[in-house]
């Protein structure tokens, strides 16, 4: 048994030297705790660790194996997303215990506070007395045990598993029914019960899915094919999309879920144009070679950072949204190109993480997926709080893509409309977020970047927390963003245009002298090189690049992402679609793509007179309409529109 | 975006009152890096207020100096005492006319951070450390007190945009608030209408006006912070102190979080265990976390 006595170390050292305590098959005993947060996050050996005292917020969480014995109180968010073990608690639990485990065993001798099991997926929860409210909130599945009272609204928007209370039941929760228990799992329970030495003869009642909310009796039609030309077109009247749009509705009578980007003209990156004549940009052959355009993302807090070839990386897109298939072509092609991709929701696959070089694993609400080890197998982890295509809305998978591969991934239940929720269980505000950094880095050991994906809404306030909250970089995802699924009225019509976002988060940082304590990748519809350039001019650290890597590997732009019958078996879990896509050959198109970035980037660097992609700068641009003058500052110039001969003269 | 704390001692005249909040928001200072504030209340003087401004550096501060003396003079309130300690100005007065009239004259001259016969409000951007440094809140004695760390997102990051908020135009009472109150407006103005008056557009300051009203009233304050949970909408746990009484409540949803620590002779409250614990280095306490929409005061 090694002591570690946390009134002489700091968390991070006792951390570490747990962690190698359990790596050398020893136990481990923690005097002095004081409740300090994170004791024992992220072991993933069968170690024993005592804890002499009460702990902190995420106590024994992202673990696998441990076993915790925990004397007295813990804080919030105890054994967040345990995959094996368990962890027994002497006093009581904050909110949240439980949350998010796939597997463990969690035992409360006390009280337990609200949301106990938030999206849990398997293992048991067990507390002998009194659970506060919402006790199962939104749970995917295993078992919450409660000897006590349950508190209000419990089993609230659970999809599976199941809540058994003994005591009294405040009330249940939306999309919560009673039903009968049988003997085999009531037998089960004194079994558990038994084996944790808790005393107990009384009767239960059980709580599971009422199945009201997320199966629907009729699926959404297919939409008629309208070619997105059309779909986008500038008559706001009777036009064929609102035509489609009702008649849909007219069947299914509710809201609609489409796939691909938004198709309202919004100001953009094309209304911006270069102060200097291009005309000879790329004249020289070797012009790649001599523009520096190597940048490392993540490391400016001592972080791995990541190494790109050139200021530019895959955005956010789930197995589940594409095709595993597609995953893997999306990966060959960045390692080809010497990028990072990034997971998006859902989880990491062998064949994403042997396809990438440098793969960036995505944290969600739901945790769909999210791993300990799949974590310290990344090269940076991200938190995902909104995204521009839906900002404040979570993810929607529909039951048709929801494969029983994909199912046992993300620990949900098999055939049912997943919608991801949109709030993390633990980060309510920028408080709890700072506390939640501080989990993943103590867990992976401060050797991952950790980046934080957001929505374009609030973005000056956000840009603001993200860097107070220490965050290595921000992905800003701006309105132009797509989707595999979303609401249809919330795509076209709410968030921040990309162009506006980057403008504003530039201003929050600087506003409060904090530009250099973070780096910023602006993504949302940046469409090639020359929008990649124009958007490092006007400050993003580098771009992403999503809808327009799917189109180079072969997307057609039908926009039923969200069906599930991909026909180019891109964004589809059908073998037989995804059987007519070529991840090999695709690779190498997603990949000659990303080369023509590089080559205009290049290029465009080079006409601009730098020689460095890092000298890019807000002089090198003009506005070329007033909306995009307002928005970005910058000079109004119509005289620099495509096909002005004034231009010539001027330059002349 | 913050973390509270507040303790009360119930039986002792004064205690290390001022060390005891420093230690408990240095616990959870991560919650909040930005700035760092006190509420502290010491022995009454029935007949003298304690007035506590901003008045910046310099030549700004020479000015207001110069106003608020001659508003105060304007007033008819005595000078007894006052000393300038960072960039606050303290004043001691005597004064016996209508509390509400005084405090919004002296709020259109200067900044005031709080006016009471027991309270002081010390607060301004850094650490608790750092405000502790300046304005010396260690030396406090005193019988009970709340603590506040900030992280600044919609407004700026200045000392007047720091908790605690006193409640403009009432002595003594004060508040610290981790949360949001989403229907601040419809409040703010039935407020407004019966004539009271707000220097920010904060929420916290709301709540602090919306219970000093109550209690003007002759509400109890634990009443007043029963009917506060169902006006109020949003996420909050928020605590509350008067010159002899310390409560807290917490919203229906809980999304913010609260525990405390009972003795004989104590009661502390704070956003994180961890900071109770401060005061009780070694020890697992049996503390609570007070369940969603709930409230309690203690009074000496």
């Amino acid at each position: 048994m090694v002591a570690l006595d946390l009134a002489e170390l700091p968390v991070r050292e006792v951390n570490e030297r747990i962690r190698e305590a359990g790596a050398a098959g020893d136990d481990v005993e923690i005097l002095n705790p004081d409740a300090r947060h994170h004791i024992g996050v992220g072991l993933i050996h069968p170690i024993t660790v005592q804890v002499r005292g009460s702990a902190g917020y995420f106590c024994a969480g992202l673990s696998d194996q441990a076993h915790f014995e925990i004397e007295h109180n813990v804080g919030w968010g105890l054994g967040d997303n345990m995959y094996s073990g368990s962890v027994v608690v002497g006093g009581n639990a904050g909110a949240i215990p439980g949350v998010a485990i796939r597997g463990a065993e969690i035992v409360v001798r006390g009280n337990m506070g609200s949301r106990a099991g938030q999206v849990m997926k398997a293992g048991t929860l067990c507390c002998a007395g009194n659970a506060n409210f919402m006790a199962g909130y939104m749970m995917y599945g295993g078992r919450i045990i409660i000897l006590g009272d349950s508190g209000e609204r419990v089993g609230e928007d659970m999809t599976s598993g199941d809540i058994f209370v003994a005591g009294k039941i405040g009330d249940l929760g939306s999309d919560a029914k009673l039903t009968d228990t049988d003997s085999a799992e009531i037998d089960d329970i004194r079994e558990f019960l038994d084996r944790y030495e808790i005393p107990f003869n009384g009767s239960f009642q059980k709580i599971v899915n009422a199945g009201k909310k997320l199966r629907y009796g009729s699926s959404e039609r297919q939409m008629r094919s309208i070619p997105f030309f059309t779909f986008s077109g500038d008559s706001d009247y009777w036009n064929p999309k609102v035509q489609e749009d009702l008649h849909i509705k007219s069947q299914i009578g509710r809201y609609r879920i489409r796939g691909y980007g938004g198709a309202r003209a919004l100001p953009h990156l094309s209304d911006l144009a270069f102060k200097k004549d291009l005309t000879n940009a790329g004249g020289d052959v070797d012009v790649v070679s001599k523009i520096e355009m190597y940048t490392e993302l993540g490391g400016i807090n001592g972080a791995n950072p990541l190494k790109l070839s050139m200021p530019v990386m895959i955005a956010p897109m789930s197995y589940g949204a594409l095709s595993a298939s597609t995953k893997r072509a999306v990966g060959l092609a960045s390692s080809l190109s010497g990028i990072a991709e990034n997971t998006g929701e859902g989880g990491m696959s062998d064949a994403q993480r042997g396809a990438a070089k440098q793969l960036i694993f995505q944290m969600l609400g739901g945790r769909l997926g999210w791993n300990i080890h799949d974590m310290n197998r990344a090269d940076g982890l991200e938190i995902y709080i909104s995204q521009g295509a839906k900002p404040g809305l979570g993810g929607q998978l529909m039951a048709k893509k929801v494969t029983p591969e994909l199912a046992r991934i993300r620990g949900i239940p098999h055939g049912i409309d997943l919608r991801s929720p949109s709030r993390h269980p633990d980060i309510l505000g920028a408080d709890d977020l700072v506390i939640k950094v501080e989990e993943l880095r103590e867990a992976t050991g401060y050797r991952l970047p950790v980046s934080v994906k957001l929505g374009a809404g609030r973005v000056r306030d956000d840009i603001k927390i993200a860097v107070k909250d220490g965050f290595d970089f921000i992905e800003l995802d701006g309105m132009q963003g797509s989707t595999g699924a979303g609401s249809a009225e919330v795509i076209d019509h709410v968030g921040t245009p990309t162009l506006s976002a980057i403008i504003e988060a530039i201003d929050a940082l600087e506003g409060i002298g904090r530009r250099q304590d973070i780096q910023l990748v602006l993504m949302g519809g940046i469409r090639d090189g020359v929008d990649a350039v124009k958007a490092l001019a006007l400050g993003a650290d580098a771009v992403g690049f999503g809808t327009s890597t799917i189109i180079a590997g072969g997307c057609i732009a039908c926009m039923q992402c969200h069906v599930g019958q991909c026909v180019t078996g891109i964004a589809t879990q059908d073998p037989e679609h995804e059987a007519r896509y070529d991840p090999e050959r695709e690779a190498q198109n997603i990949h000659r793509f990303l080369e023509s970035v590089r080559w205009q980037i290049a290029a465009i660097t080079d006409a601009l007179g730098h020689s460095s992609v890092s000298a890019l700068n807000r002089d090198d641009l003009v506005a070329v309409t007033p909306e995009a003058a307002r928005i970005t500052g910058l000079e109004y110039a119509p005289e620099y529109r495509n096909g002005n001969t004034e231009l010539d003269v001027r330059i002349a | 975006m913050c973390g509270i704390a507040g303790i009360m001692y119930k039986n002792s005249p004064g205690q290390d009152t001022g060390k005891a909040l420093i230690d408990m928001l240095d616990g959870c200072q991560h919650r909040g890096p930005d700035s760092t504030g006190f509420a502290l209340y010491e022995k009454a003087y029935d007949d003298q207020l304690r007035l506590r401004f901003f008045i910046g550096e310099g030549a700004d501060a020479e000015s207001a100096v110069e106003r608020i003396r001659s508003e105060l003079a304007k007033q008819e309130a005595e000078l007894l005492e006052d000393e300038i300690i960072g960039n606050n100005y303290r004043v001691t007065v005597r004064f016996t006319g209508n509390l509400q009239h005084f405090s919004y004259a002296m709020e259109h001259n200067a900044k005031v951070i709080s006016i009471g016969t027991s309270l002081e409000i010390v607060k301004d951007v850094g650490s608790a450390h750092d405000v502790d440094d300046r304005y010396h809140v260690s030396k406090f004695e005193g019988t009970h007190g709340l603590g506040h760390v900030r992280l600044a997102t919609e407004s700026d990051v200045k000392p007047e945009a720091s908790h605690p908020f006193w409640a403009t135009g009432f002595s003594d009472v004060a508040i610290v608030h981790n949360g949001q109150i989403t229907n601040y407006w419809k409040m703010r103005r039935r407020l407004e209408q019966r004539d009271f008056q707000f220097t920010t557009d904060n929420d916290s300051e709301l709540i602090a006006v919306y219970l000093a009203d109550k209690l003007s009233q002759g509400v109890a304050l634990k009443q007043a912070l029963k009917t506060s949970i169902d006006d109020m909408d949003g996420t909050f746990s928020f605590l509350v102190s008067t010159s002899d009484e310390i409560g807290y409540a917490k919203d229906h949803l809980a999304a913010k979080p609260m525990i405390m620590y009972e003795t004989d002779e104590l009661v502390a409250i704070a956003s994180e265990e961890v900071s109770l614990n401060r005061l009780f280095p070694g020890q697992a306490l049996n503390t609570m976390e007070p369940p969603p929409g709930t409230y309690n005061t203690w009074s000496r």
